[in-house]
């Protein structure tokens, strides 16, 4: 076991409405790096991730969470939000009449109270949110708008890039940030990620495929199947799973 | 008759002796006590709270006003009156208050069923509240301030408003309590635009948590009229609003937007009825109503569309919020239709505030109270945002703020 490890997992075991999806999962993820989930639709990436930022509905049967030496799994999810930990999601709400200006400056509030520091400056915000969007190329006209409302399914992803760099995590997973997304777009996004990259943070990248890792190698890439780990290895396994598809590890682990 | 009716016409009669236009009073007072008072199997004013009655006195209170009296800050541009237990109070007003005249008490006796409680108040309204635009646009704000508790007296404040032809009104009606007890409020106002007027009204209901309101307003639109309606239901342990809008000339149209909110075990009740006499005439009709603790409330819109009003438009979006595992709340949309080439759409819903919506703002590290709070300030967003007042909207806003109930999510049903 790697003591250094931001995220560590160990045989998680989940159920949802009666059925087990995560099945003995474990996982660990160095301070510093990028790891890569990949797998087929329904094998558990989504759950694994929702689990991981407390969505309610997912019952936690066996193993254990610990995420910067606390036990993940004992956080409500917005403590676990404040402790550095981002959700990007699969499919981003719509909430209108929340503005969106106002939710990023809630959230980023919400962590610097956590951890002891003033609410930040109106001026300085604005600047950073501008800089930041820039960096998305979103136009300003979405600081006025509600959150996620009437966006296009590329928006909502670069809407939860641009959160990601406003709030800079700890630890960032990302589901399926990358599908849906055009060319451009997708550059865009990476960009986005590759720019937190440091070596206090870590990311998690969940993803179908492995368009987005030719623009965020990463450090390890790990096949999710059937509710558990089945393969690990390095950048390359991406895409020698894109040429033999998951039939070839989901076989194997059979 | 009842004997609650009965001893509102004793109590009414006697305290009419005192008041000038007795006539006219003592008609109003024989046409309530004809028609009888609602009763709780009457679909219309099911959500009420009837019994409350039982324990009001129906005297007028004497309007003794206190030495001092918090009014929220006046608004800039707006010319302020003040009414105490619906009697005028000239050292708080900007205005005089004008007398009161028989014909407007008549008026009420050609009123409907549902706007029974307004004979009671033509029965016994002390001084009439009254603004009259004959030209340009006018900005008016009139302040009922309930200051004595129901045991010493009911208050009837009464309101008149009339906008000649091309006219315009920017109307503030706010129904505030002088102190913590609780009063007995029936209100009623009359609103007429003749051709061409247009009139935006902003009525905000804060009474004191104890106070109860029975409360009508009635308006009528001549040809090409607009008359916007913005109103805020916060106040009062029991509260009916009774709306009834007629639509008497071509392509008149109304605007009505209702926000009410509930808690701890408060009765928000609004009736509307929007009648379409004439052709080419428009509804837009925008409910938004948060039920939380042991409250109820409700919201019935009722849309007529008479055999004249033919190429007729009506639009309801009713929704409502349970926020509380005893709450209620009940939004009704009914249309009774006499025409053919009219075009109605409603939506109605109630439902609880959204897991999917909620997870996605504790996700980003946003506290459950303050998350909540968004989540229901951002479902009564339509209604706020169509506050044109930038000053006004700030003083709703913060008083908002303050009311939102942060329901925890375990008391959800
Ligand atoms: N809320 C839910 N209710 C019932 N089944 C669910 C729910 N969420 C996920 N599942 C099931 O769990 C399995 C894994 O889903 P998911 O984690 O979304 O997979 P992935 O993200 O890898 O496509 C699927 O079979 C899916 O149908
Ligand atoms: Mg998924």
């Amino acid at each position: 076991m790697d003591s250094t490890a931001l995220l560590e997992i160990e045989d998680l075991e989940v159920t949802v409405e009666g059925r087990k999806i995560l099945n003995g999962l474990r996982l660990s993820v160095p301070r510093g790096q990028v790891h890569a989930i990949m797998g087929p639709n329904g094998s558990g990436k989504s759950t694994l991730a929702h689990v991981l930022a407390g969505r309610p509905g997912y019952e936690v049967t066996g193993g254990r969470v610990r995420y910067a030496g606390k036990d993940l799994l004992s956080l409500a999810p917005e403590e676990r939000a404040r402790a550095g930990l981002f959700l990007g999601f699969q499919y981003p709400v719509e909430i209108p009449g929340v503005n969106n200006v106002y939710l990023l400056k809630a959230a980023l509030n919400a962590a610097r109270t956590a951890q002891g520091q003033p609410e930040v400056d109106a001026f300085d915000f604005l600047a950073l949110v501008r800089e930041k969007m820039r960096l998305m190329r979103m136009e300003d006209s979405f600081l006025s708008r509600g959150v996620n409302e009437g966006f296009s399914g590329g928006e909502k992803k670069r809407n939860e890039i641009l959160q990601m760099l406003v709030l800079e995590p700890t630890l960032a997973i990302l589901d399926e940030t990358d599908s849906g997304l055009d060319i451009d777009a997708l550059k865009i996004v990476a960009a986005g990620i590759n720019t937190l990259r440091s070596p206090a943070r870590s990311t998690v990248l969940v993803t179908h495929y492995q368009r987005l890792l030719e623009h965020v190698v990463p450090d390890a890439v790990h096949v999710l199947s059937r509710g558990r780990i089945v393969r690990s290895g390095g950048a390359e396994l991406a895409r020698e799973l894109e040429r033999r598809g998951y039939d070839w590890v989901s076989g194997e682990a059979a | 008759m009842s004997a609650l009716l009965e001893r509102i016409a004793g109590e009414a009669g006697a305290a009419q002796q005192g008041l000038p236009h007795r006539d006219a009073r003592r008609r109003a007072l024989e046409a309530l006590t004809r028609q009888g008072l609602p009763s709780a199997r009457d679909e219309n004013w099911r959500y009420a709270n009837l019994r409350s009655l039982e324990r009001q006195r129906f005297t007028p209170a004497s309007g003794m006003v206190p030495a001092s009296l918090e009014l929220p800050p006046a608004l800039p541009g707006f010319t302020r009156c003040v009414f105490v237990d619906g009697h005028f109070d000239r050292a708080r007003s900007a205005a005089p208050g004008p007398p009161l005249a028989a014909a407007a008490l008549e008026r009420t006796l050609r009123q409907g069923p549902d706007e029974r409680f307004s004979l009671l108040n033509a029965a016994l309204a002390a001084e009439v509240a009254r603004v009259k635009v004959a030209a340009g646009t006018e900005r008016v704000e009139f302040l009922f301030v309930a200051s004595a508790p129901a045991g010493a007296g009911a208050s009837y404040p009464r309101l008149e408003v009339e906008v000649e032809p091309g006219a315009g009104l920017e109307l503030i009606e706010r129904h505030l309590s002088a102190g913590s007890e609780g009063g007995f409020v029936t209100s009623a106002v009359e609103v007429h635009l003749a051709a061409g007027a247009h009139c935006t009204h902003y009525r905000v209901q804060d009474l004191n948590p104890r106070s109860i309101l029975f409360d009508t307003l009635g308006a009528r639109l001549d040809a090409d009229a607009h008359y916007r309606l913005h109103a805020l239901h916060t106040g009062g342990q029991a509260a009916r609003s009774t709306l009834a809008l007629t639509l008497g000339g071509e392509r008149a149209r109304v605007d009505l937007a209702v926000a009410a909110l509930g808690e701890r075990s408060q009765v928000q009740d609004t009736y509307a009825r929007v009648e379409h006499a004439a052709r080419a005439t428009r509804t837009h009709q925008l409910f938004r109503g948060i039920a939380a603790g042991r409250s109820r409330v409700a919201f019935n819109g009722k849309i007529v569309v008479a055999h004249s009003a033919a190429d007729a438009d009506s639009q309801q979006s009713l929704r409502g919020l349970l926020a509380g595992p005893e709450a209620e709340i009940d939004v009704r949309p009914q249309l009774e239709i006499y025409t053919d080439a009219v075009r109605c759409s409603h939506g109605a819903s109630v439902g609880k505030l959204d897991e999917q919506m909620l997870f996605y703002l504790l996700a980003r590290g946003l506290a459950r109270e303050s998350a909540l709070r968004l989540l229901k300030w951002a479902f009564l967003e339509d209604v706020i945002a169509g506050i044109g007042q930038p000053a006004l909207r700030r003083q709703l806003e913060a008083r908002l703020a303050r009311l939102l109930p942060e329901a925890a999510p375990e008391e959800l049903p």
